[in-house]
């Protein structure tokens, strides 16, 4: 149970000099300087101490000092702080440790920035390209700030990601680029001996809209929202919030309890339509398409109703920064109304599917991931709740009003994909019962805007945590002058626990493949927010309809 | 256990009935304050540009022809349908339809290009500051772009004025292949 | 008259397969609260997909299997007396001929996968295999009860036993067994797994397009159109009431019985994994043998 100055004290004794300084802007966040030299040494410390890595973020810091920044961040989440482990290293030989073999899951995040900073991390695993596609010139790292943001390097042909070699005796099966498992593009090769799964490559990142680099160089704080409100097209509202909140911390704006109240309504009316979205989507992979319409059917009164208070279905475009735009207060009779009538078909949807042992059959003991792999590899969200670890933002780390609003974070230890349907169900009613508490204790009269004039001081730094249907999102903020983020990064959910996937794979059946990638509720769009621009439209490359026919006629077999 | 599933599930499917619209043939009325396709009324419209600084998408592009002429363009097949214009609008020119069917097969169908006749200041016979601190350029500075929608060319460019041969070069324009071309 | 009742069967078979198929389409969409096609719409899939290009690879076994898969079922749905009557052409054949032509059909489907040289279509061939060479059998012994009752493998003795010979516990048991594996024959939920448009997308039949699939379609409704018939001729003898053309219609308002329950099975279940349903199928071969040993004791 360590306090933030605990933190700062056992830090400082470990490491003495390689720290170089503590910056604690709120009781909440810790922000530690530390030499380079240390990095490995530092984070395995923070991680003793009981935290839960986060992501990395990348930064060019070359204009100003002549170096990249590298940010680790870890959450204690029985204590309520954030911690960031922020190092510096020299633009022209930007070499430094890496943490991934003590923390898997930041392996993601340093092949990140090797593709978008050029850093380079010594004794990284796997050090293979991650984000940038397969054609992008060596020694480009778009996310450096001497590169445009519409750059567009010539596209070439022959070029292709190389897989990780099969193990013995096994065969690839390729789940992707395109599979109706998959509702985005991305690329499972998973390696079958017989029907069992012994192993499994990712090549993703094949949906890069480049949104982060657009939002630090071509508009302004205000815009932002609307932009990372379709990071997402299921939990929109929880990027936007994030990114939000981290820009009122870093501007010190306090927004008014009401706003607070209606972000959190639309936090959770998300989760509702969210999790019944995902059961449907599950009762298809394991091919029962009856849950898959019905609860569906019951989740379309809620779209009506999201319509109806905020004038679309899904992109709601409710929160900005300093507030809300609209108020929730003339619909109070809809949502209780229609929240009554999901409550009531859930219970008969959820009593008829928890006994029934055919679904049974396809989800328990299937993608089994025992619950210290799980801290190990810092899975997030109904993922890793399902397997024990009680770990939830919205009660960890309290924001908008979730400090006022009881509710209970249901935890299974079945450390399988029944898990993930029982949790996701019953978080449902608990977001059912949230939705009513803050429509009873919600501030009438209030202002929904808070008006904010004066310029946000640069290079500060800020991060937000908000739990999404599928876990937790972080936002890391930095900002800079000219009215805009310097830097801006977003870690969807799905980004450390589709690391976790190769692991629940293993030894699993094939035809078990679509429900366990399925169980994390995978958002590639999420995933793969950043980077730079669409390789594909800037070549011709449109095939006429003789030529394609010519050319799938003439498939040698 | 399967059996009394079964059972329960068989309740649950009789119940609701036939539940999907016969969507093309019966539109389903959208509500009061749907976002959808946003239309200008130049009427209303004074050209402060409001619109085009806040759009998310860059969406709305605004050019002075001569001193007292300018054009707004809105090119709605970039457009995301957030409705930021709308509330910015200090005339309340905008309004966010209920239009929701907006597939065609010309993307200019769903434009919209108002010319607008601006008053000229009666002290220095300009519509607008023309100066460098005049807030068109302003746009520019925070990511506004010197947009030629109908050729779809994205420039990072913004001029004090539209002229001739600057629209003559957008239609030509091709996107740099290697960094600083 | 012999030429007429063939002519008869053909035409009933080929003209009512579609329809049962949409039978089932309609059902399960009212099941999921869906308008759901019409149910005519099978025939117009049919027909599209027979005007469509014929996309093939150059392979004379990708272009042979789904005609030879198509001749198979259709020479099974001549020779099966329909309406309680065999045709001239039932005694030409017997019940090993249509084991024999059913288990012809099956291994177009893995020619025809294994030519495609895909891998879903290899996974999707194998499974089909597995799932073959464990459902065979129980078909197999729902015609040697009947012959081993009958002392005869000619078809219609076979399938008319309990029509002669009345019901008796073995036959009781054979219902149970073969209803248990009715969704195994028509390869619907829980036992689509060869196809499993999640998993393996249709599996064996990823490849093929246009008038092939069609065929494929074709014949994959036929069979489940066979399988049904076979059901209400053996296990439903009171349909039987000696006027051909009224056994005739029974029968086939039986048959869209039956394809209401595999409509409602289907669309209440998932599917299976293959590993669970060769369990599965063990069980009921095990249970259809011992039925033929208790026949063979006439009990």
């Amino acid at each position: 149970m360590p306090s933030i100055d605990q933190v700062k004290n056992d830090l400082k004794e470990k490491f003495k000099s390689t720290i170089k300084g503590f910056e604690t802007p709120l009781p909440t966040r810790l922000f530690v300087d530390v030499d380079k030299k240390n990095i490995r040494a530092i984070c395995n410390a923070v991680i003793d101490m009981g935290a839960r890595y986060m992501v990395s973020i990348g930064y060019d810091n070359i204009a100003r000092d002549n170096t990249l920044g590298l940010v680790h961040t870890f959450s204690f989440d029985k204590d309520n702080i954030f911690c960031c482990v922020r190092t510096k290293v020299p633009a022209d030989k930007p070499m430094l440790d890496s943490i991934t073999p003590d923390i898997p899951n930041a392996g993601w995040s340093e092949r990140e920035y090797m593709d978008l900073l050029g850093m380079q991390f010594e004794g990284h695993p796997k050090p293979k390209r991650l984000i940038l596609a397969d054609d992008w010139p060596k020694g480009v790292y778009p996310l450096r700030k001497e590169v445009p943001w519409n750059l567009m390097p010539p596209a070439a042909e022959d070029v292709a990601y190389q897989l990780d070699e099969a193990p013995e005796g096994c065969t690839t099966v390729p789940i992707g680029p395109f599979h109706p498992t998959l509702h985005e593009p991305a690329h499972f090769a998973v390696y079958v001996d017989g029907e069992t799964i012994k192993g499994c490559d990712y090549r993703g990142f094949m949906t890069h809209r480049g949104i982060e680099k657009l939002c630090t160089t071509q508009v302004t704080y205000n815009e932002v929202p609307f932009i990372a409100e379709r990071i997402c097209g299921i939990c929109g509202s929880v990027h936007a919030t994030s990114y939000s909140q981290s820009v009122e911390l870093a501007a010190g704006i306090k927004i008014s309890r009401k706003a607070e109240y209606i972000r959190t309504f639309m936090l959770e009316l998300e989760r509702v339509h969210s999790h019944l979205l995902w059961l449907g989507v599950a009762g298809h992979l394991i091919g029962f398409d009856t849950v898959f319409m019905h609860s569906w059917r019951v989740r379309e009164p809620v779209m009506w109703l999201a319509e109806k208070i905020t004038g679309n279905r899904k992109t709601y475009g409710m929160i900005i920064i300093g507030g809300v735009r609209r108020d929730i207060l003339p619909f109070k009779e809809d949502i209780l109304n229609v929240m009554d009538k999901v409550e009531k078909e859930l219970i008969a949807i959820k009593n008829a599917i928890v006994g029934d042992t055919a679904i049974h059959r396809r989800t328990k003991d299937v993608g089994y991931v025992s619950k210290e792999d799980t801290i190990k590899w810092s899975l997030v969200g109904p993922v890793a709740r399902a397997r024990g670890v009680d770990i939830d933002t919205r009660r960890d780390h309290p924001y908008a009003a979730y400090d006022a609003v009881q509710f209970d974070v249901p935890v299974v230890d079945t450390c399988d994909v029944w898990g993930t349907v029982l949790i996701r169900i019953l978080e449902t009613f608990e977001s059912i019962k949230i939705i009513r508490q803050v429509l009873r204790d919600m501030p009438v009269d209030e202002t929904l805007l808070y008006e904010f004039d004066e310029p946000i001081k640069p290079l500060v730094h800020s991060i937000s945590a908000v739990e999404a249907p599928r876990g937790e999102v972080v936002h890391y903020l930095i900002t800079g002058e000219e009215n805009r983020a310097d830097r801006w990064r977003v870690r969807a959910p799905t980004y450390p626990n589709l690391q976790g996937v190769p692991l629940m794979l293993l030894n699993n059946q094939l035809a078990d493949a679509p429900i366990i990638i399925g169980s994390i509720d995978p958002c590639f769009s999420c995933t793969d927010r950043m980077a730079m621009v669409d390789l594909k439209t800037g070549r011709q490359s449109i095939l006429t309809n003789e030529e394609l026919e010519r050319l799938s006629r003439s498939k040698k077999v | 256990m399967w059996l009394t599933s079964k059972i329960k599930q068989l309740f649950v499917v009789a119940k609701p009935g036939t539940v999907t619209l016969p969507y093309p043939f019966e539109p389903r009325p959208v509500p009061e304050n749907y976002r959808g396709q946003p239309y200008w009324d130049h009427h209303k419209c004074i050209g402060c540009g409001g619109c085009a600084n806040h759009c998310p998408a860059r969406t709305i592009l605004v050019r002075d022809l001569c001193n007292e002429l300018r054009v707004m363009m809105y090119d709605g097949s970039r457009c995301t349908y957030c409705g930021r214009c709308a509330d910015l609008c200090p005339e309340k020119a905008i309004t966010m339809t209920p239009q929701y069917e907006l597939a065609t097969d010309d993307k200019r169908d769903i434009n919209e290009t108002m010319e607008l006749f601006m008053l000229t200041c009666q002290r220095c016979g300009r519509c607008f500051d023309h100066e460098i601190k005049n807030a068109i350029d302003k746009l520019a500075y925070l990511g506004y772009r010197y947009d030629n929608l109908e050729m779809r060319a994205v420039i990072p460019v913004s001029s004090q004025t539209f002229d001739k041969e600057l629209y003559e070069k957008t239609k030509t324009y091709k996107r740099p292949e290697k960094i600083g071309e | 008259m012999d030429i007429l009742l063939i002519v008869l069967n053909i035409v009933v078979f080929l003209g009512l397969a579609p329809l049962y198929e949409g039978i089932i389409r309609k059902l399960t969409a009212k099941v999921q609260s869906r308008q759901g096609p019409p149910i005519y719409q099978p025939y117009l899939d049919l027909l599209k997909l027979l005007g469509k290009d014929n996309l093939v690879s150059d392979n004379w076994a990708f272009k042979l299997a789904p005609m030879m898969a198509f001749a198979a079922v259709t020479a099974v749905v001549t020779i099966v007396p329909i309406g309680f009557k065999a045709n001239y052409l039932t005694h030409y054949a017997d019940v090993i001929t249509i084991v024999y032509l059913l288990t012809l059909a099956g291994i177009s489907i893995l020619l025809g996968a294994l030519s495609s040289k895909n891998a879903y279509a290899m996974i999707g061939a194998s499974r089909e295999m597995i799932t073959m060479i464990m459902v065979e059998p129980i078909l197999a012994m729902t015609f040697i009860l009947g012959a081993v009752r009958m002392k005869s493998l000619a078809i219609d003795a076979s399938m008319f036993s309990i029509l002669s010979t009345g019901y008796s516990w073995s036959v009781v048991l054979m219902l149970v067994v073969y209803l248990m594996a009715l969704q195994a024959f028509v390869a619907r939920q829980p036992f689509d797994i060869s196809e499993a448009e999640v998993e393996i997308l249709e599996g064996p039949f990823i490849e093929y397009s246009g008038p092939n699939y069609a065929l494929f379609k074709y014949s994959m409704m036929l069979k489940q159109m066979f399988y049904a018939v076979l059901f209400v001729t053996v296990f439903m003898p009171f349909l039987h009431t000696g006027l051909f053309v009224l056994d005739l219609v029974l029968q086939l308002l039986a048959v869209a019985v039956i394809f209401v329950l595999i409509a409602l099975l289907g669309s209440t279940n998932p599917r299976l994994r293959i590993d669970q349903a060769v369990k599965y199928y063990a069980v009921l071969i095990v249970i259809s043998l011992c039925t033929i040993a208790l026949s063979v004791y006439g009990i």
